[in-house]
């Protein structure tokens, strides 16, 4: 399914495929291997530090979250909940390069992120 | 001839005969008899099998019981794939029945999504639904229903009620008289030999001067090899719910007669049997 092997002790430094995003780059997005993610927090949730963040392609949405929730320093009991477009879950396994390309605006995909349920 | 409608009725009662098989690999106390079922192919594996899940309970010790799995000649089977997809990618060409292994622990983590409930399959459907109308309508039709109209379509699916689920489904079928068709298509193609699970992109239904674009022109644009050239042999087939529409076929028709209840057009490209 995913490319790389997840181990739960990775930090933010050891993550090459999540790094903070550079200042706006241009060129065509479908070379870029990486994405711009914008994370707002919903409810109760902590507000990240840092927002921006460059993503690669094929990073899986349940990755983001765990990366997310690490960052956080949440419970291993807490979830996550991560929505696009403020309506939809995407599927774990989901890649965030097809959901930028779907759902992207401005050059980013926002993802909204709460530890309760939000938007059903 | 037959009427649009007619086709609505066949993609939903469309089945897939398989054989349920115990892996070698588990533990049992006697031996266990293969359980054949009827699946449908608009429906989830987790959602129909409770009954292979029983069966093969009988003959098995609780403590060498965890969740229940399938897997096809070594892939494991993604349950959150609708079945009839899962079984035009892996196993359409091959004879009948299905041939499933079923397996109750060395739950694959890294291939796998967990499936503890039926409300855990419940909310995987509901957002792909609203995935599709965030592509189709800028979610304004799914957000006008009421909850029990979600639910609707959901207990629609779950206990194999065409009319109860239509009957909300057509709504999100519609689109303003003016437009030619949905805003964006809600698709997804498959391969077996990939390194992505799949491609979906933003697709129109309609050229900017106002043109049908049909089947063709999607893979034209996103799998040009699936178009076979003349005099060239044909490499792949193109198979939605287990047949393979003509190319010319208008994109927003598919989207509208051939989605599956999760109002995603899945679209399985397979290579072309070599006989």
């Amino acid at each position: 399914m995913s490319d790389n092997a997840e181990s739960p002790t990775e930090t933010q430094k050891d993550d090459p495929s999540i790094q903070h995003a550079a200042i706006e780059h241009t060129g065509a997005s479908d070379e870029k291997k990486k994405i711009d993610v914008l994370l707002k927090a919903v409810g109760d949730a902590p507000i990240m530090k840092t927002k921006k963040w460059s993503v690669e392609r094929g990073r899986t949405v349940q990755s983001l979250a765990q990366f997310i929730s690490r960052f956080l320093k949440l419970e291993p009991s807490e979830q996550l909940f991560i929505y696009v477009n403020q309506s939809f879950a995407p599927s774990p396994d989901q890649e965030v390069g097809v959901l930028f390309e779907c759902f992207g605006s401005d050059g980013k995909l926002v993802l909204h992120y709460c530890k309760s349920q939000a938007w059903g | 001839m037959a009427d649009d409608k007619d086709v609505l009725r066949d993609v939903w009662f469309g089945r897939i005969p398989a054989c349920f098989t115990l892996s070698p690999e588990e533990t049992t106390e006697r031996e266990a008899e293969p359980y054949y079922l009827l699946l449908p192919r608009v429906s989830y594996l987790t959602l129909v099998t409770d009954k292979v899940k029983k069966h093969f309970l009988r003959v098995m010790k609780a403590e060498d019981v965890e969740e229940m799995w399938f897997e096809y000649e070594g892939t494991p089977l993604k349950w959150h794939y609708p079945i009839g997809v899962l079984f035009d990618l892996h196993a359409s060409n091959t004879a009948l029945p299905w041939n499933v292994s079923v397996h109750f622990k060395n739950f694959p983590e890294h291939d796998l999504l967990h499936c503890p409930s039926n409300s855990v399959i419940e909310a995987h459907f509901m957002s792909c639904i609203k995935e599709a109308d965030a592509l189709k309508h800028k979610s304004q039709v799914i957000n006008d229903m009421q909850k029990k109209d979600h639910k609707q379509l959901w207990m629609g699916l779950q206990n194999d009620k065409f009319d109860q689920f239509w009957a909300m489904n057509r709504k999100l079928m519609e689109y303003p008289i003016n437009e030619g068709g949905f805003r964006y298509i809600p698709f997804r193609i498959y391969q077996t030999m990939s390194d992505r699970p799949f491609i979906q992109k933003l697709f129109r239904p309609v050229s900017p001067e106002g043109h049908a674009l049909t089947l063709g022109d999607l893979l034209k644009e996103l799998f040009p090899a699936a178009i076979c050239v003349e005099d060239e042999p044909k490499r792949f087939q193109v198979m939605i719910h287990g047949i393979e529409p003509l190319l010319e076929t208008p994109i927003q028709w598919l989207s509208e007669h051939l989605s599956h209840p999760d109002n995603f057009l899945h679209i399985s490209i397979i290579p072309a049997p070599s006989d």
